[in-house]
């Protein structure tokens, strides 16, 4: 048996296929040293939802005769990757992070997690995930059925979610990506805490036939990786129409970095309090340099204005309402109340009582939103801000506080646009990170940017301390 | 949703394993339940917000012509 080296498990998927393509060592190999890693290291941090070695074994020999007999079946071949738990795979629990579902056992497999076996990437587990991908709300990072996500870099401090075990795994070298879905920030939010490239895509570019329903017309499933150029790759992968989701809107995506635009020809607003006044004192600088080295790519670069809305009450009305009553079996059975986070449940409940007139108006609202949108992004191709306003909070510290989240993460939601968060410092030893949101369907305009963003830093490169791996 | 499913006696081992990987979880370090809410506080706290967030979507002047948003175009 091949040993494989500490480097393969922070190498990017490009990395990582060049050397299965070389043989210097085997998919079967490889799966091991990952399922072994990802059993060790994932409960420590509360990131394995499920284990999932011994498919992952049988998947890795199929691709292995593969290879021998050179038939590739493109980069993402053998590639070892994990799901957030609310994603279906046949005839496996999957338990949504929450206790009246940890039972739970489908029969099929969920759209995007089909066309990557069909890759031969290789899925070696379930990651954990906030209960009912947060629901309406929730007050506390233990808001799940594995615990709190606890952060690689620093393990007192909250991994963010909902898509906290994605983060966690690919932060840590357990995954050499993973899926995750986000209805408002929770590809966006881990992404940024834990030091990693996410991308959420245009809402309806990717299937979400087999994954938990929160808000029919929020959610998003998207890749959380270890740069922008493997975000591309794997989204390559997962895009594309389904008849068994209606909101998928026909469209394909190629990743096609040799194609993309000039960026000269790109302009990017930003608005300078975001940098400034909104961000905590000590994310700033990197946040300034971030600018700079955007700036530096030959982008034009211009101050815009957000749109003026309630964004926190418009989409909090949408998702409470659309959750209420996708789990309206769960709350009038009473088995709500086995959820672990009093406030989700709580607000579960209420949401049943929002009027429908109140709904239809945050719907209303949503319409000017995108209008205001589209005319912003008529001046500017890409709005660019900070991910999050600072890093990670304490595990122990109420989420419901005064938020550091920016106004573009709901807003860039309630409009359908994909965003790109890329690493960009740190802050109190955390890492920070920048988000890019583009028209939709213009991913590889945000891929492009993030891939000379990239090359130009190395903050994607960076790992956790590894005692801090290893003894914790 | 879920259905109603058959399975191997391999099958339901694998699923009953997922306990297993549960109990290897790390405990949760402390987090401060000191919500001194009762639940019946929770929901009444809950309601609360949901009104707060119809007040403000309620400052918001609509033309009559404004659909719900139930299309996303490129």
């Amino acid at each position: 048996m091949a040993t494989i080296p500490d480097d393969i498990f922070f190498a990017t998927i490009t990395e990582i296929n060049q050397k299965l393509k070389a043989k210097e060592f085997s998919v079967r190999e490889l799966t091991k040293a990952f399922s072994d890693r990802l059993e060790r290291l994932g409960p420590r941090y509360n990131a394995l939802a499920l284990s999932l070695r011994h498919q992952a074994d049988k998947e890795a020999r199929d691709v292995d005769g593969d290879i021998k007999r050179e038939r590739f079946r493109g980069p993402l071949q053998g590639i070892a990757f994990g799901a957030k738990d609310l994603l279906a795979y046949a005839k496996q629990p999957t338990t949504w992070g929450a206790r009246p579902y940890a039972g739970q056992v489908f029969d099929y497999t969920a759209t995007p997690l089909a066309k990557l076996a069909k890759t031969g990437a290789i899925l070696t587990g379930k990651l954990a995930m906030v209960e009912l991908a947060g629901g309406p709300s929730y007050r506390y990072a233990n808001a799940s059925l594995t615990g709190p996500g606890l952060n690689p870099w620093d393990p007192t401090r909250w991994s963010g979610g909902s898509s906290s075990g994605s983060g966690i795994a690919v932060a840590a070298g357990l995954v050499t990506f993973a899926l995750g879905s986000e209805t408002s920030g929770s590809i966006l939010t881990p992404s940024a805490f834990c030091g990693i490239t996410g991308l959420r895509p245009t809402y309806g570019l990717v299937s979400r036939h087999g994954a938990m329903p929160l808000s029919w017309t929020l959610d998003k499933i998207g890749p959380m990786c270890r740069s922008a150029e493997d975000c591309g790759l794997v989204l390559h992968e997962i895009a594309g129409a389904d008849s068994k989701d209606a909101a998928t809107g026909g469209k394909s995506f190629y990743y096609a970095p040799q194609f993309s635009r000039d960026l000269k020809y790109v302009r990017v607003g930003f608005a300078p309090a975001d940098f400034d006044d909104a961000a905590e004192p000590a994310a700033r600088a990197d946040f300034a340099k971030a600018l700079e080295t955007i700036r530096s790519l030959g982008v034009q670069v211009t101050e815009v204005k957000l749109p003026e809305f309630s964004y926190g009450p418009i989409i909090s009305t949408i998702i409470s309402s659309e959750a209420a009553s996708i789990f309206e079996p769960l709350i009038k059975s009473g088995k709500v109340d086995e959820l672990a986070d009093p406030k989700q449940i709580a607000g579960l409940k209420a949401g049943l009582e929002i009027p429908a007139a109140d709904y239809l108006k945050a719907m209303r609202i949503r319409s000017l939103i995108q209008s205001a949108f589209s005319d912003l992004l008529d001046n500017v191709d890409v709005l660019l801000a900070p991910s999050r306003f600072g890093p990670a909070p304490k595990i122990t510290q109420p989420l419901d506080r005064p938020a550091s989240s920016t106004p573009l993460i709901p807003a860039g939601n309630l409009a359908g646009l994909p965003a790109l968060s890329l690493p960009c410092g740190f802050a109190d030893g955390m890492p920070i990170a920048i988000q890019l949101v583009g028209r939709p369907y213009t991913e590889n305009t945000l891929l492009a940017i993030g891939r000379d963003f990239q090359a130009r830093t190395d903050w994607h490169r960076r790992r956790p301390p590894l005692n801090t791996i290893a003894n914790t | 949703m879920a259905t109603t499913i058959k399975l191997t006696r391999r099958e339901i081992a694998a699923a009953l394993s997922v306990s297993a990987v549960l109990l290897g979880q790390t405990p949760a370090p402390p987090v401060p339940q000191n919500s001194a809410l009762s639940p019946d506080d929770e929901l009444k706290a809950a309601r609360d917000a949901i009104h707060q967030n119809a007040d403000q979507l309620a400052k918001f002047p609509l033309p009559m012509s404004t659909e719900p948003a139930v299309h996303f175009k490129a």
